[in-house]
């Protein structure tokens, strides 16, 4: 919302600068975002007057001017044509920075001096809306009146000061120039001046309101309607005051009827429509609700099909208006216009939300609607707008004035406890600062004991309560109160016991081990583009995403179903940017909806992914890291072959804890790393972190550890390549029984001589007792019988 | 006549000990001096020529320079070992600056981070770390926090919507009232986690982060909620860190107010990072509306509650100088590497 500083000054007595002011209103809650000074840019330039005009000696297209800037008489060469002697222009001197960049100095043109340059509207930094001549290409030739020297901002009104505040949505009643007036004044400890609402009627006129129109509303969407007619309309530019203000705040001046409107929207914040009396049909308006079929051309060029969710203002026949959101071209003010009906409305703001959505139209109207205009506000910027019809002399105001309620705002009465609003705030705050201070921003209060009387006005829909007032007083008082108080921790807080989320302290222990071993962490987004399914070849079924009804762009539309997804798109990425030797891990969630479309919320499950793309790494390192972090829970798992469609069938597994697959980790599918723009050798694993997150905590319980040495024993067997390493160490620690201690794997040997498919495999045997030193036939027995049970389970012969 | 021929070969033993160079050369001085045709060994046999009543005195002289010669030679030896020794390890050395070896640790990302050192600070104060869904209902997003649907309020954050009434949570602050409505108080919860908004640019990420906080106590207060916000802001940011309060609005928190903490990068004397200010806009606080507790069925007679709420992403590019916030989702290696 954008205000001015001198807008403020006519509604209260500022006294203070327009900084000092800011910074006030922003420590009470009014966020001033932005403070433009109009006239930034346009000092060292004043009003000249042309005296005489001569031909350059050496430039046929240059002529050098003799300019009474008022103190003096100086020498300005310039190539405008539309300069004569006599005319009133603007003259940018020695140290003038202008808007578009340009900066002044004296200056010799082909050997002439000239002490500055003529400016034209747009170097002004003003167009042909603010000012006649203000738009052509040339000088800007200034009104007649004008005085030579006078400091162009001050001749032009361009000496404004205007505040960008940032509102917030509880305070509608701030998006008006009234509303700051009103914090302004609780700031200062000034009162509001009234606003001018008198307005000339002929009272021996016979013509009143009802002899131009008729209001009818049919519909409980609109609060109140009033309308009032002038006749006589004269629509003309705007007095320079008013153009001032409006363009000051953004709003571009039109002509005497829709800029009185636009004045009063931003100092009252009453959203105001014009109509032409001679358009609208039947003599009639009515508020109705719109129909299947219609639809109506409106001002920024569109026709909207209408329906029953949305209000309009018709005539007799047709609709003329989206109600509060938009104006339709047949019935608004035109040069022609002779009559004209204002309406100043409250309607329903969901209404006005809906429609203003509906269509993707916000105006400053809407926007003020929907945020909610009070009851009360209609009759203010009526009158505001008739009073400034008489300031204007553009019309005469009908006698009689339409007023259709269905709902009134009151001043509302509540009551308010010194004690709890001190317990909340948590300082000592004298009762009679309260009184002040709630006194200040209109809320008329008086204090009995611990009790505070209040008397809220209509425009403060939003105090209700002790809360509400607790803030009301603490902004005032300033929220510097707690800078000076120091901390207490527990004064009032109950201690209480704090507890780590048991999964992400489990998650935290994987994370710290995988940064251990070279793995990276990533956060990607959860956002993915719709064909995550087809790209990990996921099944739809299993896999039912969940997509956003309005994305940003397709590649950012649905859930992930997966955290494969953003590892394998994040090695890709690395791999454009041409790193190398690429270990990811990400802890995240999976998004997968029951059914479709979604009724209830999807099932969300944590997951750790791990991607690796680095030379030389292979399955059993993906394995070990697997294995390392399994082994930090009590997780009993047991390996089979996974059968996860985006990992390689045969270079894949899965980890089973009873029936829950708590890991399945491989190669990735050579299909899915093509669909990923990926090299095949790429690992992944996903880990189950919620699963894992839910067993009991790893217990220990230590084995009595041999004070006999351990014997060592190497054994080679041959097998058919089906037989698995892991049926082979089974075998050999049941064989072993209880002197076993360890059995490993060091090699694998395949050759020609071995028979095809048939394969060596080599194990270290370790053997151990609790109670003696083993001796060579104690371990002999036990080697023989690890060997027969390998020959008759599996077929296997000694190497 | 005995006695000077043991002072020379005293000094010329003594001679060659200094001049010896190597281990040999001592070891040959020895087996001159001390061998079994040594010249003390000889000296020593040529006491039987000694007068008896002189042999006391010439036995002490003779020991004296045994002793001295061989102390002279221990010294040299273990010289000459040192000096060995340094040639050695000094031949030995290396180029320290060449790089380590073996695989080389990899990093967190910040965002977990800073997530894991706010859960530490934070459980220390007595909070308990809670989660809630990411894809959530219109009700705990919106409506239980004092939201309701077609309100201005909904005018401050672009949601995404699944449909009517799903939604991605906008807020942490969803979380409030599920907590609210299964937990008894007192209590106090953070709750870290991802929120999402239909906002990208350079500064804003549509999937980013946020921390919720919540005390629902019986007595707290604007006070309490300062003393807390300051101490979980002193942990993180450095214990010269203060906070500032100004006056805000959200609809969960009557009154509210966006918290301001001393700039971390200047504390507070103004730079780049707070545009010269010295404090930056960090928080989002306030005491619960009574109107939220009454919504998720806790006593607002009984109870009070304050709440506040801040962006992780935000907090995890102050806390590790971060200029761009899309390096944090980019996951390029030499970002990662960088949190090493």
């Amino acid at each position: 919302m954008k205000v001015t500083y001198n807008w403020l000054k006519e509604m209260v007595d500022i006294n203070v600068s327009p900084e000092e002011l800011a910074k006030k209103l922003t420590s009470a809650g009014m966020e001033v975002e932005e403070i433009i000074y109009q006239n930034e840019h346009l000092h060292h330039v004043v009003v000249g007057k042309i005296l005489k005009i001569e031909k350059h000696p050496q430039a046929d297209r240059l002529v050098v001017c003799q300019v009474d800037i008022g103190s003096e008489v100086v020498q300005i060469i310039t190539a405008a044509t539309n300069v004569f002697e006599g005319t009133l222009v603007p003259v940018s001197l020695e140290g003038a920075d202008l808007c578009n960049g340009i900066k002044i100095s004296k200056t010799k043109m082909r050997g002439v001096d000239s002490c500055g340059m003529f400016c034209s509207g747009e170097e002004l930094g003003i167009d042909e809306n603010y000012m006649e001549g203000a738009g052509v290409h040339g000088i800007l030739i200034l009104p007649n009146e004008l005085k030579p020297g006078t400091p162009i901002d001050k001749a032009l009104m361009l000496d404004d000061v205007v505040f960008d505040i940032g509102i917030t949505p509880n305070r509608a009643d701030c998006m008006s120039v009234i509303g700051i007036a009103r914090e302004v004044c609780a700031l200062l400890g000034r009162e509001l001046k009234k606003l001018n609402l008198s307005y000339d009627i002929d009272v021996y006129a016979k013509d009143t309101i009802w002899d131009y129109v008729n209001v009818d509303v049919k519909t409980p969407n609109c609060y109140r309607y009033m309308a009032s007619a002038v006749t006589n309309v004269k629509i003309e530019r705007s007095p320079l005051w008013m153009r001032a203000r409006l363009n000051a705040v953004g709003v571009k001046p039109i002509n005497t009827m829709v800029d009185i409107t636009n004045y009063v929207l931003i100092e009252c914040g009453q959203p105001m429509h014009a109509f032409d009396q001679a358009n609208i049909g039947g003599q009639k308006i009515i508020v109705r609700q719109g129909k299947e079929g219609e639809s109506i051309d409106v001002l920024n060029h569109n026709t909207y099909n209408l329906d029953e969710s949305v209000m309009v203002i018709a005539d007799a026949e047709r609709p003329m208006v989206i109600a509060g959101v938009i104006g339709g071209t047949d019935s608004c003010i035109t040069d022609q216009t002779k009559t004209c009906v204002f309406e100043s409305a409250v309607f329903d703001l969901k209404s006005i939300r809906l429609t203003s959505r509906k269509y993707g139209v916000r105006t400053d109207s809407s926007a003020r609607y929907a945020k909610g205009v009070n009851v009360a506000n209609a009759e203010l910027g009526m009158s505001r707008a008739l009073h400034l019809v008489s300031k204007l002399k553009c019309g005469k105001v009908v006698r009689g004035r339409i007023d259709i309620a269905s709902k009134e705002n009151k001043t509302r009465h509540i009551t308010g406890n010194v004690s709890t609003i001190n317990d909340i705030l948590g300082v000592t705050i004298a009762s009679q600062d309260m009184v002040r201070i709630l006194n200040s921003l209109g809320i008329v209060t008086k204090c009995y004991g611990n009790k505070l009387e209040c008397d809220v006005p209509p425009y403060r829909e939003d105090i209700e309560n002790d809360y509400d007032l607790a803030e009301e007083v603490i902004r005032m008082y300033g929220y510097d109160v707690y800078d000076r108080l120091g901390y207490n921790l527990f004064e009032h807080a109950t201690i209480t016991e704090g507890q780590h989320h048991p999964r992400l302290w489990l998650e935290r222990k994987f994370r710290n081990a995988l940064v251990q071993d070279g793995y990276f962490e990533n956060v990607s987004y959860t956002l993915v583009s719709g064909d995550i399914n087809q790209k990990l070849l996921l099944n739809e079924e299993e896999n039912k995403l969940v997509r956003i009804a309005n994305p940003i762009g397709e590649e950012i539309s649905c859930m992930r179903t997966s955290l494969a997804h953003s590892l394998l798109q994040n090695i890709a990425y690395n791999l454009s940017l041409g790193n190398k030797d690429l270990r990811f891990f990400e802890c995240g969630r999976t998004y997968k909806a029951k059914s479709l479309p979604l009724e209830e919320l999807p099932i969300e499950k944590n997951m750790l992914g791990i991607v690796v793309y680095e030379n030389g790494y292979n399955f059993f390192n993906l394995k070990a890291a697997v294995e390392n972090v399994l082994n930090m829970t009590s997780c009993e798992a047991k390996i089979e072959r996974s059968n996860k469609p985006f990992l390689h069938p045969g270079i894949s597994a899965d980890y089973k804890c009873g029936e829950e697959v708590v890991a399945s980790f491989g190669k990735v599918h050579p299909v899915v790393c093509k669909n990923y723009d990926l090299p095949e050798n790429i690992f992944y694993a996903e880990i189950n972190t919620e699963f894992l997150a839910e067993l009991p905590v790893k217990k220990y319980s230590v084995n009595a550890i041999s004070k006999f040495p351990i014997v060592d024993r190497d054994l080679a067997v041959v097998v058919d390549e089906c037989v698995t390493c892991g049926e082979l160490l089974e075998s050999i620690k049941s064989s072993c029984g209880k002197l076993y201690y360890d059995a490993s794997l060091f090699d694998v040997y395949r050759s020609e001589s071995l028979g095809q498919n048939k394969k060596s495999m080599a194990f270290n045997i370790k053997l151990s007792d609790l109670e003696k030193t083993l001796t060579d036939e104690d371990v002999a027995v036990v080697m023989k019988k690890v060997l027969k049970a390998l020959e008759y389970k599996f077929g296997a012969s000694l190497r | 006549m005995l006695l000077d021929e043991l002072k020379s070969a005293q000094a010329q033993a003594e001679q060659d000990i200094v001049a010896a160079q190597s281990m040999k050369e001592i070891n040959e001085i020895r087996g001159k001096v001390f061998g079994k045709s040594g010249i003390l060994t000889s000296l020593s046999r040529g006491m039987r020529d000694v007068a008896p009543e002189e042999r006391p005195k010439v036995g002490a002289l003779i020991n004296e320079v045994r002793t001295a010669l061989e102390a002279a030679l221990e010294d040299k030896q273990t010289q000459l070992e040192q000096a060995e020794l340094n040639l050695k390890l000094e031949s030995e050395q290396i180029d320290i600056t060449e790089p380590a070896q073996g695989k080389c640790k990899g990093a967190l990302h910040p965002i977990p981070s800073v997530i894991d050192r706010l859960c530490d600070i934070c459980v220390e104060l007595g909070f308990s770390v809670v989660e809630g869904p990411e894809v959530e209902s219109d009700y705990y997003n919106f409506e239980a926090m004092n939201i309701p649907k077609n309100h201005p309020s909904r005018d401050m954050q672009d949601t995404f919507f699944i449909n009517d009434n799903i939604l991605l949570r906008s807020q942490t602050s969803a979380v409030q009232a599920r907590e609210m409505e299964v937990k008894k108080p007192p209590f106090k919860i953070i709750c870290p986690g991802k929120t999402y908004r239909n906002d990208s640019d350079s500064t804003h990420s549509p999937v980013f982060h946020q921390l919720e906080g919540l005390v629902i106590d019986e007595n707290v207060s604007m006070a309490d909620l300062k003393s807390m916000l300051t101490i979980i802001m002193k942990r993180l940011y450095g214990d010269d860190t203060v906070i500032r309060f100004r006056p805000s609005f959200f609809p969960f928190t009557e009154p509210s107010i966006e918290v301001d903490v001393s700039c971390p990068t200047c504390h507070g004397k103004g730079c780049s990072l707070c545009k010269g200010t010295g404090m930056l806009e960090l928080l989002g606080a306030g005491i619960v509306n009574p109107k939220v507790l009454e919504m998720s069925g806790i006593d607002s007679k009984k109870y009070r509650g304050f709440a506040f709420g801040f962006g992780l992403d935000r907090t995890a590019m102050i806390l590790n100088s971060i200029g761009n916030i899309k390096y944090l989702y980019k996951n390029d290696k030499r970002f990662l590497e960088q949190m090493k």
